[in-house]
């Protein structure tokens, strides 16, 4: 009897301790320096997320219970260091769940080495460059968490087709960064704008610009209806500044950056139409789910809700890591990509935004146009792609 | 196009006044200490920052805000300059790489306190100046005006006082300064202290003009640098210069040519000059 329990503890002492199961989700975005609004924004909304799923005690797939862990690096907007990072993650800590870039020019220097993880894990990311990819050969792991522009269900199309019925504009002046980003707006909204009719005039500028009087000046010279200008907050704010302080231009039409330039600047200005993912101040009111977003925001931080900011949450961020959950319960496994990738693409999800993806993995998600007049009268458009 | 060329050669001037204080301080700083402080385009973040909190935030009227903006970054200079600087004189190389390292450690701090939310402080002087059809912002004539105030007292402050006579001196022979009473070390603090404290005063003036981000510094100081060696390292008018003639290359190359590469026409520019006068338009023949 006293061999028996000897026996029984020596097995149960040698036994294992249960491993915690862990899911390991990596994120490469620029969350400092002069492109990183985007990244900023995505990389806040999954920190957020991310805690509220381990603090509800994980979630479970099959019999097992899982948590999240987060992996999320600064990439400073520096391709060679989103590579780097990306190796990390790949190599080392073994993520098969990776969130970004949102931006071009570091997805067209990671995509040659990640495509050699192909079928192994999943990308994320908002870039708009990660169009040219998806759906191609070799490609399967990319997912692109952002509205494409062009396409019968671009957002692209939809917002030229409101400037020229709301505002009759028939030549457009494009302002945009000599980059990645830059250079494939050229190449969306060029013919998207002459199918229309319309006549554009483009000029770009450096990356790191501040004084664009000269530019400006430029372009006002073939007296364009309205300016077209580029892509994040950084320039967006002294472009806007500078327009209508030099009285160069007042009429302003935006697919990327947020209301914040037009609302610092709206007793200068006449007309300012921005594409905004959600915008946040109507949504919060209307929608409860939003509003509990902003109030979990704001306990999770410790600061304001940056409304103007928020917007931009919409890539790679909150709603998309319950997503990715949803389709691992579905697919009832956490490593099986293929499997879990078929449920992403097969599911319409209903949070912050409404969100499904087409059969190559670009994400179709609903926004809102606003467009503010003078003096900062706002009106929103909420338009369903769905 | 007239109008245009002439609209953007005023504007290259103003510019080239925010390239020129920056300039001002590297020449002052190689002149006396003997090292390139790449890290002023931080400073001019500390008082482009500094500004805007007092301004915006705790809503102090702009021209009380300015002076606590530059006591704060004459403040970090003499901070790095006590703690770091001093041992590095006369050590290009070491000079360099601490301030680089500088770089990173107040664009870090500055990520920290303020985030890469772009700030965009509130006006300060709103309109413009009309001139014929050309537009100017008023705000801009005033920071215009400002700064080459600052930089012709600066002048005649090192032409005229004893400060100055020393600091010359000591520029041509810090042996002989040292034997004539001149406290050297004492000399090479003020300059670096001075020479921040322009910087900062010049990012305080920035603010009113554009958006701020923990990163701005970079550029700036590079245009300094640049604006320095085409005017001639050493000359404080030619820092002046430099600054206005880059400023307006940049400008009125934008105009004719595609402004993608503005910045290279100021290079080009420079690089034109100094193949012709190697120590730049103002500097000393060696």
């Amino acid at each position: 009897m006293r061999r028996l329990i000897w026996s029984l503890g020596v097995a149960l002492a040698a036994s294992p301790v249960a491993a915690q199961n862990v899911v390991k989700i990596g994120q490469i975005e620029a969350q400092t320096g002069a492109n990183a609004i985007y990244g900023y924004m995505s990389s806040q909304g999954l920190a957020l997320a991310v805690n509220q799923v381990n603090k509800a005690g994980g979630f479970k797939v099959g019999d097992k219970s899982y948590t999240v862990e987060l992996l999320a690096s600064d990439t400073r907007g520096d391709p060679k260091e989103a590579s780097i990072q990306l190796k990390r993650l790949l190599e080392t800590d073994g993520a098969k769940f990776v969130f970004g870039p949102f931006l071009s020019n570091v997805f067209v220097t990671i995509e040659p080495y990640a495509k050699q993880f192909n079928g192994k894990f999943l990308l994320m990311g908002g870039a708009t460059r990660i169009h040219d990819f998806i759906g191609t050969p070799e490609h399967d792991f990319l997912i692109r968490t952002w509205n494409w522009d062009a396409g019968p269900k671009g957002f692209g199309n939809l917002m030229v087709d409101r400037l020229v019925k709301e505002t009759g504009a028939k030549k457009v002046a494009m302002l945009f960064q000599n980059d990645q980003g830059g250079k494939v707006l050229v190449d969306i909204y060029t013919p998207l704008f002459k199918e229309k009719g319309i006549e554009t005039q483009l000029e770009l500028f450096e990356p790191g610009t501040k004084d664009f009087s000269a530019v400006l000046a430029k372009l006002a010279v073939g007296k364009p209806d309205i300016l077209f200008p580029s892509y994040s907050d950084a320039p967006l704010y002294d472009i806007v500044r500078q327009a209508t302080e030099g009285d160069y231009f007042r009429k302003f039409f935006l697919v990327r950056g947020s209301l914040g330039p037009g609302l610092k600047n709206k007793d200068a200005l006449d007309d300012y139409f921005v594409y905004v993912p959600k915008y946040f101040e109507q949504a919060e009111k209307t929608d409860p789910k939003i509003a509990k977003f902003v109030a979990d925001y704001k306990a999770f931080y410790k600061r304001d809700f940056p409304y103007d900011q928020a917007p931009l949450c919409s890539s790679s961020c909150y709603d998309h890591l319950f997503m990715l959950i949803e389709a691992m319960k579905k697919a009832g496994s956490v490593d099986d990509v293929a499997k879990i990738r078929k449920e992403l693409l097969a599911m319409t999800y209903d949070g912050l935004w409404k969100i499904h993806f087409d059969e190559k993995g670009e994400e179709v998600f609903n926004f809102d146009v606003v467009r503010m007049k003078r003096g900062g009268q706002i009106s929103v458009t909420s338009v369903d792609v769905q | 196009m007239l109008q245009l060329l002439v609209g953007q050669t005023l504007n290259g001037v103003i510019v080239g006044t925010l390239y020129g204080i920056i300039a001002l301080g590297v020449t002052l700083t190689f002149g006396i200490t003997g090292i390139v402080n790449f890290a002023l385009g931080e400073f001019m973040m500390i008082g482009a920052y500094v500004t805007w909190y007092l301004f915006d935030v705790a809503g102090l009227p702009y021209p009380v805000a300015i002076w606590p903006a530059v006591a704060v970054a004459a403040g970090c200079g003499f901070a790095a300059d006590q703690l770091l600087f001093r041992f590095t004189r006369n050590n290009l190389i070491n000079g360099l790489l601490v301030s680089i390292g500088l770089i990173s450690i107040i664009e870090a701090a500055a990520l920290l306190l303020w985030t890469t939310t772009p700030k965009d402080m509130g006006y300060v002087l709103s309109g413009a100046v009309r001139l014929g059809g050309m537009s100017l912002p008023k705000m801009k004539l005033v920071v215009f005006a400002l700064l080459a105030a600052v930089m012709f007292l600066t002048y005649a402050a090192l032409s005229r006082t004893w400060i100055g006579r020393a600091a010359y001196a000591f520029s041509q022979n810090p042996e002989a300064a040292m034997l004539m009473g001149v406290r050297t070390q004492v000399l090479q603090s003020t300059v670096v202290v001075y020479s921040t404290a322009l910087a900062g005063f010049g990012g305080a003036l920035y603010a009113t003009l554009y958006s701020l981000e923990p990163s701005m510094g970079g550029l700036y100081i590079l245009k300094g640098v640049e604006a320095a060696i085409l005017g001639g390292i050493g000359s404080l008018i030619g820092s002046l210069a430099g600054g206005i003639i880059l400023g307006v290359t940049e400008a009125v190359g934008s105009i004719y040519l595609p402004s993608a590469f503005r910045d290279a026409y100021g290079l080009i520019f420079v690089v034109a000059i100094l193949l012709y006068q190697p120590s730049g338009l103002f500097g000393a023949e060696r």
